[in-house]
């Protein structure tokens, strides 16, 4: 939101394009900056390329076209231990969660800590006490200090979110990306997700760019917005800039706005 | 736009060779049927041999005429191939580009082809009649023949039921060691056979290809003929067994296992790389934990397998119960035989009950 001039930008995507081996085009064209700090939220249909362009910034996709910048840092092409640093610097949590599900809720947070663990430990499921130690703190602050033993498919959805969050902060990020992280959350549990996120983004610092499709959420958390419609940008600017008419340009004139997260 | 041209105007390389393998398969499935009606015609002519006797089904299948029919059956399939819009799809189209829109509705006796089908099973089902050599008469009439070795199985002998026990003992070992040293070489080996794990790189799926072909073989070869080459390379007795059965369970466990790998949800999998992790990480953290328990009820599954395989294993001198039975069955001491095929049939059967149970409780 504010222009800084001089100082790099977290994320600089620019004119990115996907098309998968199928041949189906997810992206086409998307440029735009992240500053540091932000809260960038990314709106869109699903299927609109939301969870394609996420994927792109931390590399788990190769986009076909143009290049990802983070922190100045050419991002498109790495390979091997440098594309693993990147990933290192970059956190992701993600709408199913994607806990190891029959693994225990501490070995979970545990394993963000994994790109930079020795390897031979690491396959033993060994960490080092300084690193249980963060684990423990991590899972405190998300709210479950005590659920370190359980196995993580024993949690509620809104519990594993938080341990992906606590796995998420293990890698000391300096960025973090979230696709949908509420999607699959009871309406009434989503406010709690997205403050943990809040907190994150306000008080530390860190820079969020999180996809979202929810217009009460996204109005009330993110800082600013982008639009993707069909694999391309539509529309960018500031939540309080958002109105019924962008709202039908993003989701089609036939979309009605769902308020359904428990205001 | 450029991928959506791809698909719809093929390569003429893809197309030619499309059409290769229609009339390919067409003139497999015409010359069979020809040839089938040559033998059915020669079969029912009562043709005899240059010292009158009744021509056998062997006999017959000498005579026929291959080479004629094989070039008739080529020239019938690119004539239907060159037809089709008049005697509607060939099996051989029907396979590589699916039936014609028109025809999809239409009942089997309104086509060409299903017609073709039906005449093509009435065909094989006679021929194979003569073939087998079928004989109901001797089915029904020469019973009593049999009732000798029945009368010995109903009636077991205790003489060998202690050598027999012993042997039984033997045997389950067998299978155990031979199913313990298959787990780790398959679990190695099902992740670069595993799809889903090998899409990255050229390498990686020249190693998925590599370990898929070589599997394939090593399991389309029976475990009596690797028992046989295990025989001349470590001598007669169980180890051989342990190694034929262990040959054939790594091939089978494998496939087993790579296909629980292919059905994995890759959601961790994804995690655990946006972690920064390595290559041997992900599998470690991603794949593994997801992969144990159905890979261990497919290798309790296998231990059940390989008991009753290494009941016959013996037969040929791989060790095991199969050892004692082959010279009892040989020399007719049917009684002796009825004990120990009761010892097996409780064997094969406590293991088939003990195997469906435990891994009821594990997946």
């Amino acid at each position: 939101m504010i222009v800084s001039d001089g100082v790099v930008p977290a994320i600089e995507v620019s004119d990115l394009g996907m098309v998968y081996p199928g041949g189906v085009r997810a992206l086409k064209g998307v440029s735009f900056q992240v500053e540091k700090g932000e809260f960038l939220a990314v709106l869109g249909l699903s299927g609109s390329g939301k969870s394609t362009l996420l994927r792109c910034v931390n590399r788990l996709l190769d986009p076909t076209e143009g290049s990802v910048h983070i922190f100045g840092e050419e991002v498109t092409a790495l390979r091997g231990s440098n594309l693993r640093k990147l990933r290192c610097r970059v956190a992701m949590i993600f709408q199913q969660f994607n806990l190891v599900k029959r693994q225990t809720v501490m070995t979970n947070v545990l394993s963000g800590a994994l790109g930079r663990s020795r390897l031979l430990p690491s396959l033993l499921l060994t960490f080092p006490q300084a690193e249980r130690a963060r684990a423990q703190a991590y899972l405190e602050r998300v709210g479950l200090p005590d659920r370190g033993d359980s196995r993580a498919d024993a949690l509620s959805g809104g519990q594993q979110q938080r341990v992906a969050i606590a796995r998420a902060l293990m890698q000391e990020p300096q960025l973090f990306l979230a696709d949908e992280p509420v999607a699959s959350l009871d309406p009434a549990l989503r406010h709690s997700i997205m403050r943990h996120i809040e907190i994150l983004n306000r008080e530390e610092g860190l820079t969020v760019l999180c996809s979202l499709h929810d217009i009460d959420l996204v109005t009330r958390y993110a800082t600013r917005l982008i639009a993707l419609r069909d694999g391309e940008l539509v529309w960018q600017g500031l939540p309080e800039n958002f109105d019924q008419g962008i709202f039908k340009e993003i989701y089609g004139q036939e979309a009605e706005p769902a308020s359904n997260s428990g205001y | 736009m450029r991928n959506e041209q791809d698909i719809d105007s093929p390569t003429l390389a893809a197309r030619f060779f499309a059409q290769v393998q229609v009339v390919g398969i067409d003139a497999l499935l015409v010359g069979t049927s020809f040839l089938m009606v040559e033998f059915l015609f020669l079969a029912f002519s009562g043709r005899r041999s240059a010292t009158g006797l009744l021509l056998t089904a062997e006999g017959i299948l000498d005579l026929l005429h291959y080479g004629w029919i094989a070039g008739a059956a080529v020239l019938v399939a690119i004539a239907w191939s060159a037809t089709h819009g008049i005697f509607g799809t060939s099996p051989g189209r029907a396979m590589v580009y699916g039936l014609a829109e028109e025809e999809r509705d239409l009942p089997w006796s309104q086509t060409f082809l299903g017609w073709f089908v039906a005449i093509l099973i009435q065909l094989t089902f006679f021929s194979g009649w003569l073939i087998t050599e079928l004989d109901l008469v001797s089915f029904l009439t020469k019973f009593s023949k049999a009732a000798d070795i029945l009368n010995g199985l109903m009636h077991p002998q205790a003489s060998i039921l202690h050598q027999g026990a012993v042997l039984l003992v033997q045997t389950i070992f067998l299978a155990f060691m031979a199913t313990a040293f298959a787990i780790p070489v398959a679990f190695v080996l099902s992740f670069p056979s595993a799809r889903n794990l090998t899409r990255g790189t050229w390498a990686s799926r020249l190693l998925y290809m590599a370990a898929r072909t070589g599997m394939n073989f090593v399991r389309a070869v029976e475990p009596l003929v690797w028992a046989l080459i295990f025989i001349s390379w470590v001598g007669i007795g169980p180890f051989a067994g342990v190694l034929a059965l262990w040959v054939h369970s790594v091939a089978a466990l494998t496939k087993l296992y790579s296909e629980q790998i292919e059905s994995i949800d890759t959601g961790p999998m994804d995690a655990i790389a946006a972690t920064g992790a390595t290559t041997l990480q992900i599998l470690r953290y991603g794949v593994v934990p997801q992969v144990i328990p159905p890979f261990l009820s497919y290798t309790i599954y296998r231990w059940d397998i390989n008991v009753r395989m290494s009941t016959i294993i013996g037969f040929v001198g791989g060790g095991g119960i199969g050892y004692i039975l082959k010279p009892r069955v040989d020399l007719g001491e049917w009684g002796e035989v009825g004990t120990l095929v009761l010892l097996i049939a409780a064997t094969v059967w406590l293991m088939d009950i003990a195997s469906a149970k435990i891994r009821e409780r594990i997946v």
